[in-house]
């Protein structure tokens, strides 16, 4: 009972700001200024990297972080905030602007003095780099906190946060990568855990929407992509003989790869459809999930503009219940999504040690010894 | 669109830092956590069948502990039932030791009786044959006072030996 009065006020007060918003519209319409809502403009500022991080409630005020380029004449690094707002920085014989227009978009360009545009390398410590630090950070003291309980307590299980972390760890461990790995779980455990870790954490990062978290950095192809390919380096180059053999010669009828080589193709092709399909997975799914809160708040504002207080009120209560149910949502998604990435590098990684049980048990028959530990 | 277009900074930096994470984490945490959760887990395994030994032996222990004092009840019956045959043995053996002590204290009574018995009537006997002889003697003195009637005596005598031969 109380819980659901608690909700109400969250209701009223979430109507008000939907009415507060209008009259602000209202104001600066008589004041001449239009206030026009570009929802793609929004959604994609949102789902996009940005060169500062914004602070709550302050939409223009933005964290300044460093822009690190590699110009036509050297390196520069200055702070964002000397581009913000379309300002130009002059440093030596060029300038830098970040083009609200145009090809380079939203990205720091370099004016030469006879006025061509280059586009120089652009390693900035964005609003998704820092992300990626904060979430690499967290990661970090998580797992070390875990260990330091280890060596501190021995056998004795962790509790709380800590027991939460085992959980997982031994989850993934003993779920996905010893059932579908078998003698090679410990060889590939470290990476597979670190990617699991490191997707989870920045998943629901992302779910947080201030200054810490709220990049919106799985969502970000850039991310996956680079996942992906790590997962793709790993799973060939770890590859067993038997692998390779399965893709040039595979067991099929000689027509089938002589002297047209139909399945070797089939199957060389199939080598890289698998990182693209860890790419667009995980990068669909979170990208979607951010996108439909977004969404759906930006509804407020829009049925707000065109019908006015009574309707953005009304559709603020809709919007914000299915934001939140959306969010709960997303925090399983979240999990899933860190999980199927980690299972599917997992059976990618496992196929291509095909045939090294063989060898492993021939292995273990020669030396007679227990090879693992 | 830019949302489909990797960054190439982002990509670097993502290389990089997965990078170090990886390596500090290869190196640093993953072998301490997985080592302690298998451990532990053999340990628990250990633990547990320990646990169901202990529990088996323990049992075990109740069952022979069970069957040991059952075994002593019947022992305690059989003995209590021999204890009690041999009492009624012993004293059914005392009744008839009794019996028989009596019976030959009573025979060697019953003899010394009839010694006692035999040993009177022979005295009494001797007794009365003395007397008797004495009598005889006193009443042949006065009868053989005369010669005559000596003879007459010795007479008879003599006869009544010849005819007994």
């Amino acid at each position: 009972m109380k819980k659901l009065f608690v909700i109400l006020i969250l209701l009223v007060l979430a109507a008000c700001a939907a009415l507060g918003f209008s009259d602000a519209m209202s104001d600066s319409a008589s004041g001449g200024t239009e206030v026009k809502i570009d929802p793609k403009e929004i959604i994609f500022e949102h789902l996009g990297d940005a060169y500062g991080w914004e602070l709550p409630f302050a939409h223009h005020r933005r964290i300044p972080l460093p822009i690190i380029l590699f110009g036509s004449d050297g390196l520069h690094c200055f702070s964002s905030a000397r581009v913000a707002h379309g300002h130009q920085y002059k440093d030596g014989d060029v300038t830098f602007v970040v083009p609200a227009e145009g090809e380079y978009k939203g990205k720091c360009v370099e004016i030469r003095p006879d006025g061509s545009v280059y586009k120089p390398w652009d390693i900035s410590i964005t609003k998704n780099v820092l992300a990626l630090f904060i979430t690499i950070l967290v990661v970090l003291a998580c797992c070390f906190f875990l260990v330091r309980w280890y060596r501190r307590n021995g056998f004795k299980a962790p509790r709380g946060m800590l027991g939460f972390m085992e959980l997982i760890v031994v989850f993934i461990y003993d779920g996905v990568v010893k059932s579908t790995l078998g003698h090679n779980a410990r060889r590939f455990a470290p990476y597979l855990l670190t990617v699991f870790m490191f997707i989870f954490f920045m998943n629901l990062l992302g779910l947080v929407v201030i200054f810490p978290g709220g990049a919106n950095l799985t969502g970000n192809i850039a991310v996956t992509m680079t996942l992906a390919i790590l997962t793709f380096l790993v799973t060939n180059i770890f590859g067993t003989k038997h692998y390779w053999k399965d893709i040039f010669w595979p067991d099929v009828p000689l027509w089938l790869k002589f002297p047209l080589p139909i399945m070797p193709m089939i199957e060389l092709f199939g080598i890289f459809t698998k990182p693209a399909a860890l790419t667009v997975r995980l990068f669909a799914n979170m990208m979607g999930g951010h996108m439909i809160v977004i969404v759906l708040t930006l509804l407020i504002f829009i049925f707000t503009a065109v019908g006015g207080i009574m309707m953005g009120g009304t559709t603020a209560v809709v919007s914000i219940l299915f934001s939140i149910f959306m969010l709960l949502i997303d925090v399983l998604v979240s999990f899933i999504q860190a999980y199927v990435f980690t299972m599917l590098s997992t059976i990618f990684i496992s196929l291509a040690q095909e045939g090294s049980e063989h060898e492993h048990e021939k292995h273990a028959e020669h030396t007679a010894l227990p090879t693992d530990k | 669109m830019e949302l489909f277009t990797p960054g190439f900074g982002l990509v670097f930096w993502m290389f990089v830092s997965f990078a170090v994470l990886f390596l500090i984490l290869w190196k640093y945490a993953w072998p301490v956590i997985l080592k302690t959760v298998d451990d532990r887990a053999e340990l628990i395994d250990k633990g547990v069948e320990y646990a169901q030994n202990a529990k088996e032996s323990l049992d075990n222990a109740q069952q022979q502990a069970d069957r040991i004092i059952a075994d002593a009840r019947i022992k305690e019956g059989d003995i209590l039932r021999d204890a009690e045959t041999l009492k009624t043995q012993i004293v059914e053996q005392a009744r008839e030791e009794a019996r028989k002590e009596g019976q030959k204290e009573l025979d060697a009574a019953k003899l010394a009786i009839q010694q006692a018995r035999k040993d009177a009537r022979q005295s009494i006997r001797d007794e009365v044959s003395e007397f008797a002889i004495k009598i005889a003697e006193k009443v042949l003195r006065g009868e053989m006072s005369d010669q005559k009637a000596q003879a007459k005596l010795v007479n008879n005598l003599l006869d009544e030996i010849e005819n007994q031969n």
